[in-house]
């Protein structure tokens, strides 16, 4: 070959080196391009229609992603101005809003996105109760998920701080002194998180690392995790009729449950390599089948599902200012002070009792909340929302984030100076 | 879904769109072109227009170092005239700062020179506001989280309605001037000396400290006042001082809007440090603080009571107390203390007003022996009661400055008196006491009230008349024969740790609701009573009634108030002697003991 040839061949050698196939125009190529990309790969070759449904899944999941992709897109452009000192930290804020090109428009898009994220990952947590979708064999899932819920406030906490105005510094002050209410360990911790004993340089600093390092990259990890484990699973969760093919008759789906038995390798190996994938979605049986093509289907999905959570963003942080109040004085608090508002559920707890609010109740919580799968293992009404087979562990479900809910809704308009009741009208 | 993902692709777009302007299209810009048409068309040689066609907008700033924190003002980005003597005629933001010789500019040669160069000052030190911002709104303070916002030029929203009319003014820029120029007598700022003048006289020094100025504890530190407080704060304190604080005890002086405005401006001038001095210097002061209280009389006057005379006069006890012509309107009338008080007990009232007066707002002084000795003998030398010939004329004269001109208890001093004055129109209180109580309280006084012993001021007849016209006057209902009360003479039960914890789990129980867990009379519902429930911890009070009327005013309560006849919800004899000593015990230096809920 002349290296006239090469050189002109250049783009496009280049080009499908890159990227392997031209665009699909067959069921091929199709599969093709979602197992050869990187990204794509995530992605199984074919989806059930079920997963598709946006009344199924409301996109929750994907919503909490792209949030806390725009929060790390954000939030290192941020970086590049914050400096974490408790004499800087305040006038880089003004510099933000004063002379950083796009400096409020990005503030506020991490601050409403580190909102919409945590709200995102709540609703999410309540959609996959909500359809059972916790159940065997994706226990474990429901608990990583669990963790990621935590890491989210703790993220959304740690960077309520970084601003160092008054907000910011009595929201700290009232939230670290809830986990100070644990006992034998309770100050200990507080310490820790803090270096001091009140919120000043260290907890800055100690706060500024968990919130850029430690929390993403450990998100990201466990985020690895819970992609994974849904592919492992077999997809999202539906109900048994949803892996039948339009028309045909329910077929016995025992063969999920069936281990594959694997013989030593010897001699010629007869089966593929995608064979050896144990679990539920293997095509080594005669399942029904009930799916399309990932490409394009489920990208268009979370295509639009992106979108749309972009969009929500632009638009709010165009019309609304993330809050930054007077620079910290640690003399004047302000009356009432308050804790971030996913934690007034809990101030408002500890109003009445400083252990049970601060650490019984929210400990027991989330013990619940990680034993579920384990305690409820009737296998009925996966998949659907509201199953009636599920009516009494929905019914606690709702009960309980109502009542959460509602706490956090007395703690952020019906808390007045001294936390005195006032009405918000 | 094709159609809503392009509406939301387009959204995406224009959201670009919106930001993109906003970021590339500022005021600032506008302001700065116009600049530099402007004085391309003043231009007088070709060297000055080359010099302005070579400059494009850009972000100007001022980095200030020298004067406390460093500063960044970029004020200039818009007022980018500031400093250019051709645009003296034209509008904000491109005018030239005015030239003053008042702020120390000179003229040479015809040409101005500033004393205070922009490059080195900045602009937020004189004006403060907020140098980094870059929008008139954040830049001028507008925004109400803003702690400096352009001062005498910029109110913000939150700000009282009443006094935003008494904030405004270049007055109030003589603040930031004495934060450098401290000279008590500087001639720049009048307003601030005058400021610090009303601080003396007003008594302002005895209940808060200013470091390096005055040493009172009563009342917050000032030191760094205007660095904490808004003036509208400051102003509202001043002149409304229960508006932020229900439960303030400052006083409301006699103040009118000039000298509320001068102690505002001298409140707002103190930064805890002045921005002169080199650190150095900040800490010697420091080692060293400046005389705490300035004009005292020579030490060779050996008169002690002119030496007294002139010390009350100086102090400006004047500000709370009525001497002879001066009254504040806060605090007891002293012209004629000398029949009322002892010299002992003046002496330990001014080393410690609350060790004779346990709910006193009267600071503590930190004067030296010699001054509140002459101060004492001064007091105790002013013997001459004001001449009254009708009962009317006394209660006048004598009562009406805490009873009220209607004998209601609300008299001009009564807000800063604790116990409250009596209340002598209520007939149910009035009524049901002998009048043998009434004579002896005007004779000798309540401990531990502000009442006096008037028994050196009136003579029996004197006080037989003054309360025939209280009881005609005010409680008019006419007084009826006393039921005969059940009250054991003595304390039915012998004092013993026994009886005093006993007595205390009947207080816990029964008494806290209102006279409070600590005893001293706040207890939760004690807010919502007139009169307020007795502090038991008052020690002079309670060691001056008898066993007796304790347990009198418990069993059968106290009509008038709001203590009930506790017989009615079956309290025994011997239970009441019980709280009797459980309440003396209280008061009782030795073995005081500790309340277990009050822990």
């Amino acid at each position: 070959m002349s290296v006239k040839t090469a050189l002109a061949e250049i783009p496009r050698t280049i080009w499908t080196s890159i990227f392997r196939h031209s665009l699909p125009s067959s069921e091929l190529g199709q599969a093709q391009t979602s197992f050869t990309n990187f990204f794509l790969h995530v992605h199984p070759v074919k989806v059930n229609r079920h997963t598709l449904k946006a009344t199924y899944t409301l996109g929750l999941g994907l919503i909490s992603f792209f949030l806390f992709l725009i929060l790390t897109v954000t939030g290192v452009l941020l970086m590049f101005y914050y400096v974490p000192s408790t004499t800087q930290a305040y006038d880089r804020m003004l510099d933000l809003r004063g002379s950083v090109a796009f400096g409020t428009f990005l503030r506020n898009m991490h601050r409403w996105g580190a909102h919409g994220m945590v709200i995102a990952v709540f609703l999410h947590m309540c959609r996959v109760f909500l359809t059972g979708s916790y159940k065997r064999p994706r226990e474990f899932n429901w608990v990583i998920g669990v963790f990621l819920l935590l890491l989210t406030l703790f993220g959304s906490f740690t960077g309520y701080l970084l601003p160092w105005d008054q907000l910011a510094f009595w929201a700290i002050t009232v939230g670290t002194a809830i986990a100070g209410y644990a006992p034998v360990v309770g100050e200990k911790m507080r310490f820790l998180l803090l270096g001091d004993n009140t919120v000043g340089q260290e907890a800055l600093l100690r706060f500024y690392v968990l919130h850029v390092v430690v929390i993403p990259l450990a998100i990201t990890l466990l985020v690895a995790i819970h992609f994974w484990r849904i592919r492992k699973d077999g997809g999202l969760s539906r109900p048994a009729e949803a892996d039948m093919a339009p028309g045909t008759e329910a077929l016995s789906v025992q063969v999920m449950a069936a281990p594959i038995e694997l013989k030593p390798a010897e001699g010629k190996q007869s089966f593929g390599l995608m064979g050896l994938v144990r679990g539920p979605f293997t095509k080594v049986g005669n399942t029904p089948e009930n799916t399309v093509f990932s490409w394009p289907n489920l990208l268009m999905a979370e295509l639009f599902v992106f979108i749309l959570t972009v969009a929500a963003i632009l638009v709010i942080s165009l019309l609304f200012h993330a809050p930054l109040e007077e620079p910290v004085n640690a003399m004047h608090p302000p009356n009432p002070a308050k804790a971030p508002w996913y934690f007034l559920g809990l101030q408002e707890l500890v109003s009445y009792s400083a252990f049970w609010g601060g650490v019984g109740i929210p400990g027991i919580e989330v013990a619940i909340l990680m034993l579920v799968p384990y305690l409820d293992r009737k296998p009925g009404g996966v998949g659907r929302w509201f199953a009636k087979e599920r009516l009494l562990a929905n019914t606690l479900f709702v009960s309980f984030t109502l009542l959460n809910v509602i706490l956090i809704i007395i703690g952020t308009l019906f808390r007045g100076p001294n936390w005195e009741f006032v009405s918000p009208w | 879904m094709r159609l809503a993902l392009a509406i939301a692709s387009l959204v995406v777009l224009l959201v670009h769109g919106i930001v993109f302007y906003d970021q590339f299209f500022h005021k600032w810009e506008r302001y700065q072109n116009a600049y530099f048409d402007q004085a391309r068309t003043q231009a007088r040689n070709d060297e000055e227009r080359a010099d302005l066609a070579s400059r494009s907008p850009r972000i100007e700033q001022i980095m200030v170092t020298q004067f406390g924190e460093t500063r960044v003002d970029r004020c200039t980005t818009c007022h980018i005239a500031s400093d250019d003597p051709r645009f003296a005629g034209l509008g904000h933001p491109l005018k030239t700062h005015p030239y003053s010789a008042a702020l120390g500019d000179t003229q040479v040669n015809g040409k101005w020179e500033r004393r205070h160069k922009f490059n080195d000052f900045g602009c937020t030190v004189c004006h403060e506001g907020q140098g980094r911002g870059l929008t008139d709104h954040y830049a001028h303070g507008e925004d109400h989280y803003w702690p400096d916002p352009l001062l005498g030029y910029i109110t913000q929203e939150p700000w009282r309605k009443d006094f935003v009319k008494h904030l405004k003014g270049k007055d109030y820029m003589q603040a930031a001037c004495a934060q450098c120029h401290t000279e008590e007598k500087f001639a720049g700022t009048p307003i601030v000396a005058r400021g610090r003048q009303l601080f003396f006289e007003n008594n302002c020094y005895g209940c808060h400290r200013i470091e390096g100025i005055s040493d009172g504890t009563l009342g917050p530190e000032l030191t760094e006042a205007g660095k904490k407080f808004k003036v509208d704060y400051l102003w509202e304190s001043i002149a409304d001082p229960r508006a932020n604080l229900a439960s303030s005890f400052m006083p409301k002086f006699k103040l009118n809007d000039d000298d509320v405005k001068a102690l505002v401006i001298f409140l707002k001038s103190r930064h805890g440090i002045n921005l002169t001095e080199t650190q150095l210097a900040q800490f010697r002061s420091r080692l060293h603080p400046a005389a705490v209280v300035e004009s005292t009389p020579s030490p060779t006057s050996t008169d002690l009571v002119s030496r007294g005379k002139q010390l009350i006069q100086d102090r400006a006890c004047g500000a709370c107390h009525k001497i002879g012509e001066k009254d504040g309107a806060i605090a007891p009338d002293l012209s004629f203390e000398g029949l009322m008080k002892d010299d002992q007990w003046v002496l330990d009232h001014f080393k410690n007003p609350r060790s004779r007066m346990p709910d006193s707002i009267m600071p503590g002084f930190r004067f030296v022996e010699t001054d509140f000795q002459a101060m004492t003998a001064y007091l105790i030398s002013l013997k001459t009661p004001p001449a009254t010939a009708t009962p009317a004329e006394t209660y006048k004269a004598l009562c009406q400055r805490c009873h009220g001109e209607k004998g209601d208890g609300l008299g001009p001093v009564a807000t800063y008196i604790d116990p409250a004055p009596r209340d002598l129109t209520k007939a149910a209180f009035m009524n049901s006491k002998p009048r043998e109580r009434f004579v002896e309280s005007i004779k000798q006084g309540v401990h531990g009230t502000s009442m006096p012993s008037w028994t050196k001021v009136l003579n029996d007849t004197q006080v037989d008349g003054l309360l025939t016209y209280v009881e005609t006057t005010f409680t008019k209902d006419k007084r009826r024969a006393l039921k005969p009360r059940n009250v054991p003479a003595q304390n039915p039960v012998t004092a013993s740790k026994e009886s005093i914890a006993r007595g205390e789990e009947i207080f816990l129980a029964r008494c806290t609701g209102c006279h409070g867990r600590k005893a001293d009379g706040k207890g939760p519902n004690s807010l919502d009573i007139v009169p307020r429930p007795r502090n038991l911890r008052n020690s002079p009070f309670v060691s001056s009634i008898a066993d007796q009327r304790l347990i009198e005013s418990i069993l059968y309560g106290v009509q008038g108030t709001a203590m009930p006849p506790w017989i009615d919800y079956g309290l025994s004899q011997k239970e009441a002697g019980d709280l009797v000593h459980f309440i003396r015990s209280l008061t009782q230096a030795s073995a005081r003991p500790q309340l277990r809920a009050g822990r």
